[in-house]
């Protein structure tokens, strides 16, 4: 058996950055009691099996908790599992248990619970199951020991199982309530239990006076409010009506971090923005041609003009952000982000592949004389999407491609680019990726191998390549850190030559809250931790708050 | 009078049932898939199959339509694709919500414009009416996300004396009751103020004012009984108006109302839960609707009789 713990701390030291993060208030003594307020987001249910959105995680992370957590460090630590082993054949990972823990309906948290949720997280294919590829089943051996048993061997299982819906639930309430029970009243054996719950309004979590953690958590109540209109969560968190607000827009920090009750912070999240490219159509099966169009995007330019200069960070490699188990700098010396804007090299690219503009109209042609001209598609979402979709139409233009640019509804948009080889109409489309668990497994076999083409996966561009398929099998194997991690950088070194996609900047998470709260994590996938976090009542007395 | 009210309640329903047939075509008529932005963007093919089984949305269109009117006639409008909550459970605490909103500001939009158009009637062209006028305009022409976000601000940030969202207390009415109230008085106001400068210009009016009735009673008892009719139209009109309106209000000041879930739901494509939300406020507008027609009768009693 080996120490899957010990490999987890190898981890940090192959791991080139520490994951950003937004951590306050650790060195003051925790005061207990209070009710913290604060804005957030449920557009679905609260069953973690249906629900993997950031704001549907604040909300059920209160009360359920994971096996494992991901720490700052990036560090896997125990929570619920004492300690883990694996088989030597690594196709088995035991799970220890903690003892003595109760769900919050008074049933008993065993080994029979965890292999419960998972086993019916299969059956019944929770959101979640594509990050369980390989596992067939979990086994209960005894009443504190539970084993996963994979297909073949997974290095992203223990890091996936800390990502924030993977929590254990009460079997005994899913089995009395099902899915729709659940998802207005969660239960698990987190340090706040569940107490209300109004749709759209808002939901409330009190102080779990049993958890398993003696001393904790310090806060009587968390209270969440949905407040869909950003502005005016912003105007709630100014008098003082909520203690935190998410999602500040870019443009409001400079004023709100004037303001000495507040603070304000921004951390690099792990959402890249990025245009698919459709690798199937002429003649951007080319990489010169996909190189070419990353180099004419001023990315810099994007994030002054879009993102107030502060709203996001430059690109310092593929697909993966800075926090992500691999990452490594891939910038060339000197450059401020990948693909670093350069028009000439972009136009000497395009020349070699048969276009340049020859009739003197400013657009480029191949050798038929017939106009380079795409299609890009956006939506109106997500933060500055369209703005976005407009630059790169114009630097587009710049360079002498005839762009047409189209903005879709949403759900159409989504509908839009589900679509398969055959019947994909997009040749450039605007989108982001998240990676929600910081490990590189779900992009490198799920976003751009050859086998996870749509509908299948979530590779949209159909770019196919083997180096990088191979890259990415290899990876996914292998259990030692740091052959892991060099699998991974040379992976993004073939995307680098390859550029399946226009590379675009990472947006940054940006928070608000009141000076008096102290100890909650904003972490990059989004998520709002509040568990541990405490109201300093002096300092909260004298901003004149008497909520 | 009876028979008025039964014959509308067959409309009514024969209308709610149109009305969902004809939602549940144009859902099934524009793009996006609800069971692909239920499992999200990148999630695979196979597990949008599995959602699209377990919520029936695998079966032949008729099917769908057929089991789910089915259901509506026995008062069962589904499960939501998104909260998998009883739609009904959902729907109803919403457009109670939204009633009192709307109930309120339709207080204070009636009150308010029956007492300016009226004493801007009795000044007609003098420095009052005019004030009274520009008032009117002014609030017809800025929309509410203006006036709301401004109050929003003033009152709520920069004086603190009200409270910014949600509906817990008294005083979370002020700011959106006044947002929406004023700004349908605005409107209200030009038309009780036409109206009332037509009814001051019959002759009974004359003559009462030869009689030596006071100008009070002739305004307020002669004058304003017989612009009524007209006025209660359009207040009846001016509620459907609010109801959408509302839902603007709804999403500046955080007010958990049906006009909000309903915007929320058709970006979703959530389906039931639009039928359901659709259809309640029809039949809102149909009550209130009959309402009027009842009202007129009381205005007028020639109406009861022909």
């Amino acid at each position: 058996m080996k120490s899957y713990a010990k490999m987890a701390t190898a981890a940090t030291l192959a791991a080139s950055t520490l994951l950003p993060m937004s951590v306050r208030g650790e060195d003051a003594k925790p005061q207990m009691g209070g009710e913290l307020v604060v804005t957030g987001q449920l557009d679905k249910t609260m069953f973690p099996g249906r629900n993997t959105d950031a704001g549907g995680m604040d909300v059920y992370l209160n009360a359920c908790e994971n096996l494992v957590e991901m720490a700052a460090d990036r560090t896997i630590k125990p929570v619920l599992a004492k300690s883990w082993t694996m088989s030597d054949d690594l196709k088995t990972v035991t799970f220890h248990l903690n003892e003595g823990i109760q769900f919050h309906d008074g049933t008993p948290f065993n080994a029979e619970a965890v292999a419960f949720v998972f086993n019916e997280a299969l059956a019944k294919k929770f959101l979640y199951v594509s990050l369980l590829e390989g596992l067939e089943k979990v086994v209960a051996d005894s009443e504190y020991q539970v084993s996963f048993k994979l297909s073949k061997p997974s290095a992203a299982l223990i890091p996936n199982l800390a990502y924030r819906t993977m929590c254990i639930f009460s079997p005994a309430a899913y089995k009395a309530t099902g899915e729709e029970g659940l998802g207005s009243k969660i239960v698990g054996t987190g340090p706040f239990v569940m107490s209300e719950f109004a749709k759209g309004e808002y939901v409330l979590f009190k102080r779990n006076d049993k958890y398993w953690q003696k001393g904790k958590p310090y806060l009587d109540s968390i209270r969440i409010l949905f407040v869909p209109e950003v502005t005016t969560r912003v105007a709630m968190l100014e008098s003082g009506d909520v203690d935190r607000a998410q999602g500040v827009p870019d443009f409001d920090i400079p004023r709100l971090s004037g303001e000495d009750t507040l603070k304000v912070a921004t951390i690099p999240s792990l959402q890249q923005n990025y245009v698919v490219i459709n690798n199937l159509k002429k003649p951007l099966d080319d990489a010169r041609v996909r190189q070419a169009l990353n180099y004419a995007i001023d990315k810099a330019g994007i994030v002054k003009s879009v993102f107030a200069g502060t709203g996001a960070t430059l690109s310092q490699a593929p697909t993966l952000t800075p926090g992500v188990f691999g990452f490594t700098d891939m910038r060339e010396p000197g450059k401020d982000t990948i693909f670093a804007y350069d028009l000439d090299k972009a136009k000497d690219l395009l020349k070699q592949a048969g276009y340049d503009d020859r009739n003197g109209d400013k657009v480029l042609e191949n050798a038929q004389g017939e106009p380079l001209s795409l299609k890009l598609w956006t939506r109106k979402a997500g933060k500055g999407e369209y703005q976005i979709a407009q630059l790169v139409q114009t630097f587009l233009e710049k360079l002498g491609i005839k762009t047409e640019l189209t903005v879709l509804e949403s759900a159409t948009f989504s509908a839009s680019l589900s679509l398969g080889p055959q019947e994909a109409k997009y040749d450039l489309a605007l989108l982001a990726w998240t990676i929600p668990t910081a490990d590189p497994d779900e992009p490198m076999m799920y976003m751009t191998h050859t086998k996870a083409w749509k509908p299948a996966g979530a590779n949209r561009m159909f770019f196919s390549n083997p180096e990088t398929d191979r890259l990415a099998e290899a990876a996914h194997a292998e259990p030692d850190t740091k052959k892991r991690a060099e699998y991974v950088r040379q992976w993004m070194a073939e995307l680098l030559k390859q550029a399946p996609v226009i590379y675009l900047p990472t947006v940054n998470l940006t928070e608000a809250y009141r000076t008096y709260v102290h100890g909650a994590k904003y972490l990059p996938a989004g998520t709002y931790d509040a568990t541990q976090a405490w109201i300093d009542k002096a300092a909260k007395e004298e901003q004149g708050i008497s909520r | 009078m009876l028979k008025l009210i039964l014959a509308r309640l067959v409309f009514m329903a024969a209308a709610g049932l149109l009305l969902l047939t004809f939602l549940f075509g144009l859902f099934h008529a524009i793009p996006g898939d609800p069971a692909r932005l239920i499992a999200g963007d990148s999630a695979p093919e196979a597990l949008v199959q599995s959602i699209r089984q377990a919520y029936g949305l695998d079966q032949p269109l008729m099917t769908q339509y057929t089991t789910y009117m089915g259901r509506v006639l026995h008062g069962d409008f589904g499960l939501s694709n998104f909260s998998r909550q009883p739609v009904l459970k959902i729907v109803m605490p919403r457009l109670l919500n939204t009633a009192k909103l709307a109930g309120w500001s339709m207080l204070l939009a009636m009150s308010l414009s029956l007492l300016l158009g009226s004493l801007s009637a009795m000044y007609w062209d003098r420095p009052l009416d005019r004030g009274i006028t520009a008032f009117s305009l002014a609030g017809i022409c800025t929309p509410i996300f203006v006036t709301g976000i401004l109050g929003l601000y003033f009152f709520g940030v920069h004086l603190r004396w009200l409270p910014i969202g949600g509906m817990t207390s008294w005083k979370h009415y002020i700011l959106p009751v006044l947002t929406l109230g004023l700004a349908q008085a605005a409107g209200f106001t030009r038309m009780v103020r036409a109206c009332m400068i037509d009814a001051l210009g019959r002759d009974f009016i004359t003559t009462a004012r030869a009689k030596g009735v006071p100008e009070r009673v002739i305004v307020f008892k002669h004058g304003l009984r017989n612009a009524l009719l007209p006025i209660i139209t359009f207040f009846g009109l001016g509620l459907g108006h609010m109801l959408g309106g509302a839902a603007v209000a709804e999403s500046i000041f955080n007010w958990p109302g049906l006009g909000r879930l309903m915007v929320d739901s058709i970006l979703t494509r959530d389906l039931p839960l639009t039928q359901g939300c659709i259809f309640f406020f029809a039949m809102v507008f149909i009550l209130v609707n009959l309402v009027v027609d009842l009202l007129y009768r009381w205005a007028d009693p020639r109406i009861a009789h022909d």
